[in-house]
């Protein structure tokens, strides 16, 4: 409808000369004029045709004016419908108009001023006019709205399959933080499902370790509308750990309020360790070098006292006196010696790991230990359940349980059973998967005032006859298979008994021990 | 320990060109070997065991590895290439085996003492 368009407007009236007059009357203004002799006329008429304005006497003989305008009001269509009452006004009357007041309703006394009903049709005719103008507009609107609204659809259903084809988990957040999404791979990676995630909540997948830090993180986010940042391990559907880099920005709207969070987590786990081994090659590779320099700064010295020595034993003008001192200093020589060996052995092998198997190992370090075994009445008892093929330094491994077998015999002066177990393991801590050695004895027990000790260097239980550092050493070389070497010591029916157990993990070990061997080789003195 | 006895008695004294950068190592080591019954020269770095060896008659060079200028390594690859008769052990303060060390006959630690030492080089040059 153009601007100037004419629209309808609806005569009633019974009385046909009263019609005439007001067809005369509105005939300027230039719209459509329609007469009706009577009330149901008048709703034949409205049914057929869009009507601006009906104009009407109150009272006629089938329907009455009220009759009529109730009937008109009460049908949807006619909503933007003016209704002009022409009658006699009774008090009554205007109390009754008022109840229509909510619609178009006005009323013109007789008898009727023609440039006052020709005003009033007009301004109506008019409303009418820009009602169905807004209409048109508001009908223009709604299917824009409805061709946006397709848009948007469309342009989130390619964003999810976008955000279901990166590699990251993705989620969104409603502003208060409450997430309403998840892409495809946080269920595939965390095995959950929506509802499980709005019952359990994602801080529940949270590392215990970081759940606390990671929660006040993002809260402080929540409130503040600043980025969110941290990484933390969270857990997948097989119960293991993965570290993630997680993030969450805030999308704001038109007037700068946080509308909703977008939030992804990047699997940062391969970098992780990767960076973890270096840290610890690079730590190994300066203990190695200082070792290399300690050792260079002792051996050379060593080396001219020892032969000093060795030349003053059998010299000529000694006593017995002054050739006892000798002995003295040769043993302590020997005993100097044999600790820079021991810390260097550490250092010193192969820069190639080579598959070694631990039951070959330990079958060759009870083998050495036999003698001693029989001299001590000690019987052993071998239980290998996996040959415990891994990746390293046949040497170091050997030190390691030589260490911890020669410290068994030790404790079993009066003899006893030496139990040497060997079987693929699942670290309970991490989840990984490896092999463990364990060997019990049962002989006098470590007490429990040296727990936190018996790892640290020169500690020794053995008075005069121990460097301490057995121990230490032994740990030093399980760590660099990113294992754990642990003990437990207990009271059993007849005496005490000692557990020492080393783990070394399946995978880890070959790629570490061979990284940290060389740096070590590339960064040691000689 | 070993004596003078057990090394072998040919016609003559075998003779150790000692090299080292440390003079009282050096004089020890000297005295420890003229003990065991051998002739010893005596070199303060690599360039001066190179004058020597042209003299002739040097039968093993025992070698620090770790010397200002020439190192023990690299002597022992001139005296190999020079000299291809004459044995060389090298020897080193740290227990690891630095690369390249199989150019010599041997490597030995400073750390395993004077009997080894002794046994070591007797059966370098028993090796023939």
């Amino acid at each position: 409808m153009t601007p100037h368009e004419p629209v309808n407007i609806l005569m009633v009236d019974d009385q046909i000369g009263k019609l005439l007059t007001y067809e005369a009357i509105l005939a300027p203004l230039g719209e459509n004029l329609l007469r009706a002799n009577s009330g149901r006329e008048a709703l034949e008429n409205l049914l057929k045709t869009d009507v601006a304005v009906v104009l009407m006497d109150v009272s006629m003989p089938d329907i009455d004016g009220f009759q009529l305008a109730h009937m008109i009001r009460e049908h949807p269509r006619f909503g933007s419908t003016a209704i002009i009452f022409i009658s006699a006004v009774h008090l009554t009357d205007v109390d009754r108009l008022k109840g229509y007041s909510r619609g178009a309703v006005d009323y013109i006394s007789v008898p009727v001023i023609p440039e006052l009903l020709r005003a009033k049709v007009s301004v109506f005719a008019e409303l009418y006019r820009k009602n169905k103008q807004l209409e048109r507009l508001n009908l223009e609107l709604e299917r824009r709205v409805a061709e946006r609204t397709r848009e948007l659809q469309e342009s989130e259903s390619q964003f999810r399959s976008l955000a279901n084809s990166i590699p990251q988990l993705a989620w969104m957040a409603h502003a208060d933080g409450s997430v309403f999404w998840y892409n495809q791979r946080w269920y595939d990676y965390t095995g959950t499902t929506f509802d499980k995630m709005n019952v359990v909540g994602w801080s529940s997948l949270v590392n215990q370790d970081h759940v606390e830090r990671v929660a006040q993180g993002i809260q402080r986010s929540w409130s503040t509308g600043e980025p969110w940042e941290d990484t933390f391990p969270l857990r997948g559907k097989d119960g293991s750990y993965r570290w993630f880099l997680s993030r969450a920005l805030p999308i704001r709207d038109a007037v700068g309020q946080v509308a909703r969070w977008f939030g992804t987590n990047t699997d940062i786990t391969d970098r992780k360790q990767a960076e973890d081994a270096l840290v610890k090659s690079e730590r190994l590779a300066a203990m190695g070098r200082l070792a290399g320099i300690i050792a260079h700064e002792i051996n050379n010295p060593l080396e001219a006292i020892s032969n000093a020595v060795y030349l003053l034993q059998d010299h000529s003008s000694l006593d017995q006196e002054a050739r006892y001192y000798t002995q003295l200093a040769n043993r302590e020589i020997a005993r100097l010696a044999h600790i820079t060996k021991q810390t260097l052995n550490f250092y010193r092998e192969s820069h190639h790991s080579a598959t070694v198997s631990l039951s070959e190992i330990l079958d060759n370090v009870i083998e050495l230990q036999s003698r001693r075994f029989q001299l001590n009445s000690i019987t052993v008892d071998k239980r290998y359940r996996t040959p415990g093929t891994i990746q390293g330094f046949p040497g170091e491994l050997k030190q390691v349980f030589l260490n911890i077998i020669a410290n068994a015999v030790q404790a079993m002066p009066e003899g006893g059973c030496l139990r040497v177990q060997l079987f693929s393991s699942r670290e309970r801590r991490t989840g990984r998967q490896g092999v463990r050695v364990s060997i019990h004895d049962t002989g006098m027990g470590i007490r429990a005032e040296y727990a936190k000790q018996i790892f640290e260097p020169f500690f020794t239980t053995k008075e005069t006859k121990g460097t301490g550092i057995g121990l230490w050493i032994s740990r030093g070389i399980i760590q660099k298979y990113d294992g754990t070497i642990r003990f437990r010591s207990m009271r059993l029916k007849q005496g005490y008994g000692t557990c020492f157990s080393v783990f070394i993990p399946a995978a880890v070990a070959t790629q570490n021990a061979d990284s940290a061997a060389e740096m070590i080789a590339g960064g040691n003195a000689v | 320990m070993l004596s003078s006895k057990n090394i072998m008695t040919v016609d003559r004294k075998a003779v150790i060109l000692c090299v080292d950068d440390e003079e009282n190592a050096l004089a020890l080591r000297k005295r420890v070997l003229q003990k065991a019954g051998y002739e010893v020269l005596t070199a303060l770095s690599g360039k001066e065991a190179l004058d020597i060896l042209r003299s002739g008659k040097i039968d093993l060079v025992l070698t620090d590895h770790l010397m200002p200028g020439i190192t023990g390594i690299e002597l022992a690859r001139q005296v190999k290439s020079q000299h291809s008769e004459v044995r060389v052990v090298l020897l080193s303060g740290v227990n690891e085996i630095p690369n390249g060390a199989d150019v010599a006959d041997a490597f030995l630690s400073k750390v395993e003492g004077p009997d080894i030492l002794c046994q070591k080089v007797a059966a370098i040059l028993n090796r023939s």
